[in-house]
């Protein structure tokens, strides 16, 4: 029944994406509907498959001897992300029914899609190491292919190249580690190596542990990676809601997730991933707050969410992280399609040149403030027990100077996100031309999201019971009921905690007083807005691997006669080699 | 001066191995290419048979050598098509004017 369901949800999108490209661009209205179609029976897969969640190996592929079998485990951990990926999947691509309208090549633009999907799904329900990476890297092929979707723009085809090239990075780390896993202990299995972390020398899995740190930050976009995640803001909306909310980005924090049993005791790894976590959380949000692309506020604050997810799995309570990554997909992919909406119908996404939409886009701006309420970590909604709870592990496990940086943090983001409400929906209109609010799909696709945001944080019982001990043998997650959990968060830490958030709305209340206090951070202002400098650097390594890649392309001369000369110099060596060694 | 039959066998392997392998490092004509290739296979045959008798699988040895002989036809006349298309298109039979993919 699992390995049924498992083929399904990620065959679904694999057979769909091959059956949308054949239909061929003169069928757009097909490719809609089929579209729609495979993502949601995908979805519908996925759900299903939570209830026969199991720490068993549910499906096993054999392949030979030399790569281990293709193994698949249907445990907690992979489920619920398979089912974030594959359900707000299904709601981008139901958005993007109104929102790619009249594009041309929707068969590529939806091939790469369900790929993507597909690939994501793949990649969280493996625990065949070597097949993790080889999902990881379709996830970042299609990211790629995705954000340089418009190839005429050669912003968005730097965008894209900027994107691979960086996470490429990642997947050396994740490669690296795939190799020494076998080359000391024979098997490509990851639950053998969370089971028994002991068995493989110390000095190994540091550099396991430190090369899939590697991996994660830049996937996910995290200090010093974080610059590829904004440039990707190029894509077409639903893309960045996908890339954000459902797959992508999210991978980074579940391989930290995934791995946390088998690295927790190398020295000095939760030190660093916190630290990893804090920067990038405090510097995305300062650069949120001087961004004025709508999209690009929207790609910092998911940095800085990430952030606070790998600083909570640095503090080892994974479920915090966990929680706080379903939390942020909804509200996350609700606040990118809805930002999609306006950019839809203003035509930019600069926002010094929206204002004042919220009376001709009523639902756009009731669904987007609900989302900004979340990200802000406002009570009663998903954001806020998530955040909440992150901010409680860390004031438990980690030392006081980082909480209260978290803190500060959490401040800063209430206040961008008010900035963001205010001079998308309020304050004076600016845009000419014809406004209109979200169209039928994209309401379609909102409305759940909406809901999503307002109640998933009854779930957090159910979370913890299918991340608990019964899947997942090696997380020491406790099953709670959602009452448990929902009264620990609400202690005097997290007064404290919303007296942050509040001051933060204050501080965007009080900005014309404030003017002071604003000139004086004016030179933070000017560091945000050059990213720190760090997309100096990046920029360095993007231009200093297409110079290389230039460079070597003399050594493909493309005569025969010098390919048959490397041949035989090669097979000269060879023997030489086998002479030598005999 | 006697030679057994294996080092006269070795010796022809090794003969058109080399006939076919410089020939393809120097010949620039599309159809010597093909050429050179029949030779360079013709070398690989015979080692197969000449290494089934040596090590006593005659019947292995003959049988892969049957193998190549069907996949090396393919081989042929897939390259001869391809040839006479590339004639067609570019007016010419040299390699050098067939690096279009590298610009």
């Amino acid at each position: 029944m699992a390995a049924t369901l498992i083929l399904l949800s990620i065959g679904l999108p694999w057979l769909g994406a091959l059956v949308v490209w054949m239909v061929g661009d003169r069928h757009e209205k097909i490719q809609h509907a089929l579209a729609v179609a495979f993502s949601l029976a995908a979805g519908v897969a996925a759900v299903i498959l939570l209830g026969s969640a199991g720490k068993e190996t549910a499906l096993t592929i054999p392949v030979g001897g030399v790569f281990g079998d293709f193994t698949f485990v249907a445990d907690g951990l992979g489920v619920f992300l398979a089912v974030i990926a594959t359900v707000i999947g299904s709601l981008a691509v139901i958005f993007s029914v109104d929102y790619m309208h009249g594009e041309h090549q929707l068969g590529r633009y939806y091939a790469f899609v369900l790929f993507f999907i597909g690939a994501m799904v793949g990649l969280v329900l493996t625990s065949n190491l070597l097949l993790m990476f080889v999902f990881w890297e379709i996830t970042a092929l299609c990211s790629y292919a995705l954000i340089a979707f418009h190839n005429d723009d050669p912003k968005a085809v730097a965008g894209g190249v900027k994107a691979l090239i960086i996470t490429q990075f990642g997947g050396v780390g994740l490669l690296l580690g795939a190799v020494l896993l076998v080359s000391t202990t024979g098997s490509y299995d990851i639950n053998a190596l969370l089971a028994s972390p002991s068995s493989i020398p110390a000095g190994t899995l540091a550099v396991l542990a430190y090369g899939f740190l590697v991996a994660a930050a830049a996937k996910s976009a995290q200090f010093p990676f974080q610059t590829w995640l904004p440039d990707a803001m190029e894509a077409p909306t639903p893309i960045s809601a996908l890339i954000h909310a459902a797959t992508m980005v999210n991978a980074g924090v579940y391989l930290l997730a995934r791995f946390f049993p088998a690295f927790k005791d190398v020295p000095g790894w939760t030190e660093a991933v916190m630290l990893v976590g804090l920067v990038t959380a405090l510097m995305a949000a300062i650069m949120a707050v001087v961004s004025n692309d709508l999209k690009r506020v929207l790609a910092y604050s998911t940095v800085s969410q990430l952030g606070y997810m790998v600083y909570a799995v640095g503090t080892g309570v994974v479920f915090a992280s966990q929680f706080h990554l379903l939390s942020h997909s909804v509200f996350k992919a609700l606040l990118f399609l809805g930002a999609g909406a306006v950019i839809h119908s203003v035509g930019t996404r600069d926002m010094r040149e929206m204002g004042g939409l919220g009376k001709k886009m009523p639902f756009t701006r009731v669904v987007f403030i609900i989302g900004a309420l979340a990200l802000a970590g406002l009570p009663i909604l998903n954001g806020f027990w998530s955040k909440e709870l992150i901010l409680e592990a860390g004031l438990k496990h980690s030392p006081i100077w980082m909480y209260i940086l978290m803190l500060v943090g959490a401040g800063i983001t209430a206040f961008y996100t008010f900035r963001m409400v205010w001079m998308v929906f309020y304050g004076k209109p600016k845009a000419e031309g014809h406004i209109h609010d979200a169209g039928k799909a994209m309401k379609v696709a909102l409305a759940p999201l909406a809901l999503g945001a307002l109640t998933t944080w009854l779930l957090a019982g159910p979370f913890s019971k299918i991340l608990g001990t019964e899947t997942l043998p090696y997380h020491n997650i406790h099953a709670e009921s959602t009452w448990e959990i929902l009264g620990e968060v609400i202690s005097l830490p997290t007064l404290v905690a919303l007296g942050v958030v509040a001051l933060g709305l204050l501080a965007w209340w009080q900005r014309d007083k404030l003017g002071g206090l604003g000139k004086a951070l004016g030179w933070l202002g000017k560091a945000a807005a050059a990213s720190f400098g760090f997309e100096a650097i990046n920029r360095g390594v993007v231009k200093g691997t297409q110079g290389a890649s230039n460079g070597l392309s003399v050594t493909q001369t493309g005569l025969l006669n010098w390919n048959v000369l490397g041949i035989v110099v090669a097979l000269v060596i060879l023997f030489a080699v086998l002479a030598l060694g005999a | 001066m006697s030679m057994n039959v294996p080092s006269v066998f070795l010796i022809v392997v090794i003969g058109l191995l080399g006939v076919g392998l410089y020939a393809l490092l120097t010949v620039r004509n599309l159809i010597k290419v093909v050429v050179a290739l029949q030779i360079l296979v013709k070398g690989a045959m015979l080692a197969f048979v000449l290494v089934g008798r040596l090590t006593g699988q005659v019947n292995l040895g003959q049988s892969l050598a049957l193998t190549v002989i069907v996949a090396d036809t393919i081989v042929a006349v897939v390259g001869l098509t391809l040839a006479v298309q590339v004639r067609r298109k570019f007016g010419s039979l040299d390699i050098k004017d067939l690096t279009t993919l590298k610009r």
